[in-house]
């Protein structure tokens, strides 16, 4: 595998810098008086919601260029962001209904913003199914999926202003207190650099698969020509 | 005739009877509950809550991270394999 560049590493250090700095900018943001102290749980449960979207507009960005280009590196993309959707599919869909579970006593409500967010989830886990057990055309088969996946994203957003639920509205970010939001933001800009880090590691991997199966192949002639 | 009237008779005792007995048995089992005057106020620890959401991330992450590393070193042992088996082939020609 080749060296990683410059870039990834400021990435990693950031990130390491951010993972100590922004749990004490959480702690030390006020405490909203209805919910308490578990409404920090927002701090880290909503930036996983939106790299969760960022990774399935990705996915079908990459299988649009996989779909109609022939495009192995769209390919190569669009799987890398669906397993880092799927990672932040688990982050976001356990830390909310722990939040859940104090802010309104139960652990999951079948309202609109849960259930489409868990009909994501479960599209970008198809996906990877799909392109594992799918057979020879699996993985087209995986990228059509992604656009349909890509069409629930503003559902998703949308739901909590469309039908009533108890989810709190898209309004909340914006109306948030100043020491909130400065919390709020440094947390989203670490958890954007995780992802970028992993989504870099993860194409790197899948280019020297590709790598290693042509060498493969060469190998496989070499030694058939070598042989007696 | 008067056979009919003797068989609702008995039928209405029999459902005055049943009536009374689950009369009887609502109001022993409503007894079960015990009256308590200062109901202690159930907490929901907060903090476990959001330790926990804080962990499973960075538990999630660092899983992830290993099971790619793990990907990254049967890639680099597979090309060292197949390396050493075209050398002991020996040069092409």
């Amino acid at each position: 595998m080749r060296s990683l560049g410059t870039g990834f590493w400021v990435a990693v250090a950031l990130a390491a810098v951010g993972f100590l700095v922004v749990p004490s900018l959480i702690l030390q943001s006020p405490i909203e008086p209805n919910m308490g102290f578990v409404q920090k749980i927002f701090y880290f449960h909503v930036p996983c919601a939106i790299m969760m979207f960022l990774s399935t507009f990705v996915c079908a960005g990459g299988s649009i260029a996989y779909l109609f280009k022939g495009s192995e590196r769209g390919d190569r993309l669009a799987l890398a962001s669906a397993e880092l959707g799927v990672l932040f599919g688990i982050c976001t869909l356990t830390t909310g209904p722990l939040w859940g579970r104090k802010a309104w006593g139960v652990w999951w409500q079948w309202d609109a913003r849960l259930t489409t967010s868990l009909l994501l989830f479960l599209m970008l886990v198809a996906y990877l199914l799909a392109r594992r057990y799918g057979g020879p055309a699996g993985r087209k088969l995986a990228a059509a999926l992604s656009l349909f996946a890509a069409i629930n994203v503003p559902l998703v957003y949308k739901s909590v202003d469309i039908w009533r639920t108890v989810h709190p509205k898209t309004t909340v970010v914006t109306t948030l207190d100043t020491r909130m939001r400065v919390a709020f933001w440094c947390s989203f800009l670490l958890i954007t650099l995780v992802w970028a880090v992993l989504l870099i590691i993860r194409m790197r991997l899948e280019r020297a698969r590709a790598e290693l199966a042509t060498l493969r192949l060469d190998a496989e002639d070499e030694l058939a020509e070598g042989r007696p | 005739m008067t056979t009919m009237t003797a068989a609702w008779k008995r039928i209405g005792i029999a459902l005055a009877a049943a009536v009374a007995l689950v009369a009887w048995t609502g109001t022993a089992l409503a007894q079960e509950f015990e009256k308590i005057e200062n109901i202690p106020k159930q907490e929901i620890p907060a903090g476990r809550f959001v330790s926990i959401a804080y962990g499973i991330i960075w538990l999630a992450v660092l899983a992830y991270v290993v099971m790619v590393a793990a990907g990254v070193k049967r890639v680099n042992q597979e090309i060292a394999d197949l390396k050493r088996r075209v050398d002991r082939t020996g040069p092409r020609g």
